[in-house]
């Protein structure tokens, strides 16, 4: 796996932050600053919109819309507002548009034998036994409910900030992140049990 | 990992690692998506120029039923105006003075007209 880049939280995600000044230079035609702002934000953007629509290269399909609507909608960002909640809306509704343009697909059944545990070879089959359960937990929850619980326990995005991305009240957002969350524990708790 | 921690309003370390986990792309680095993106940077600030038959588009329809209703509108008072006009009986009459020379004088005359002669057909006119 390739070394892991923190996706922008905590000072990136500070109003007028080191954003600011990429999309200052992005604004004025700097295709490099541009290129900055896609590379710190395309791990985040990747998995929001994996969340989202399930299937990675659809995903990719995804995150890449949602990065070149967001640079021909550049000129409409607040900086004095976070960068990554704006930004997150955009890929969250690529990846959503999409969605509802291919119908929503089913989720695909646990497999019995999996949920069992089995035979771990290795710490990375371990990994990957768990990565798989959880892709199929999430693809068994609604959208609106698994892109909330990756933005909150994987991104790190506040209620508040998740509302504004989501469009939803926040009241709504903590009761998402609730319902996903016991689903998902639940999950780990027996995958760890067994 | 408790249910208690299910209202927390910090994120979970762990599950978050498993989701973090679960969730990153699969094979490709994430310097191939960047490229990917940027090859497509100005086919996307091209299409930002929207043609212009959008942008008519776009605002013709208000502004069209705006112009018809405004154009009725008009064609309406003008219409009530020259109802309320008593009509000439004729071309000749629309033409002739009340009296004096008026018009008809000033047109057919020979010589250059008198700034005075000028002035009285137009009073007249009224």
């Amino acid at each position: 796996m390739a070394p892991e880049r923190q996706p922008p939280e905590g000072a990136a995600r500070i109003a007028g932050g080191p954003e600011a000044d990429l999309v200052a230079r992005t604004l004025s035609g700097d295709k490099a600053a541009f290129g900055l702002l896609v590379e710190r934000y395309a791990p985040q953007a990747r998995r929001v919109a994996r969340a989202v629509l399930g299937d990675p290269d659809e995903a990719d399909d995804a995150a890449q819309d949602g990065f070149l609507s967001a640079l021909v909608k550049l000129a409409q960002y607040d900086a004095r507002r976070p960068f990554g909640p704006w930004l997150m809306r955009i890929v969250a509704n690529a990846a959503t548009d999409r969605r509802r343009r291919r119908q929503v697909r089913r989720a695909e059944p646990l497999d019995p034998g999996l949920v069992g545990g089995g035979p771990r070879p290795d710490a990375e089959a371990v990994r990957s036994e768990l990565a798989e359960l959880l892709r199929a937990a999430l693809g068994e929850l609604p959208p609106r409910r698994r892109t909330a619980v990756v933005l909150f326990d994987v991104e790190g995005y506040s209620h508040a900030e998740i509302a504004e991305i989501l469009g939803i009240p926040e009241g709504t957002v903590r009761s998402e992140v609730f319902h996903a969350r016991r689903r998902l524990r639940a999950l780990l708790a027996d995958w760890k049990g067994a | 990992m408790t249910d208690e921690r299910t209202f927390d309003h910090r994120p979970d370390p762990e599950l978050g690692a498993a989701l973090r986990n679960a969730l990153e792309p699969r094979g490709g680095t994430e310097g191939a998506f960047v490229a990917r993106v940027l090859a497509r940077y100005d086919a996307a600030l091209a299409e930002r120029t929207v043609p212009t038959w959008q942008v008519l588009a776009a605002w013709a329809g208000p502004r069209i039923a705006a112009a018809v209703v405004a154009a009725a509108l008009c064609g309406f008072l003008a219409g009530r105006a020259l109802q309320s006009r008593d009509a000439p009986a004729s071309f000749d009459t629309a033409f002739e003075p009340a009296s004096g020379p008026g018009l008809a004088a000033l047109v057919t005359a020979s010589d250059p007209p008198d700034a005075s002669v000028v002035f009285a057909s137009l009073v007249e006119q009224r």
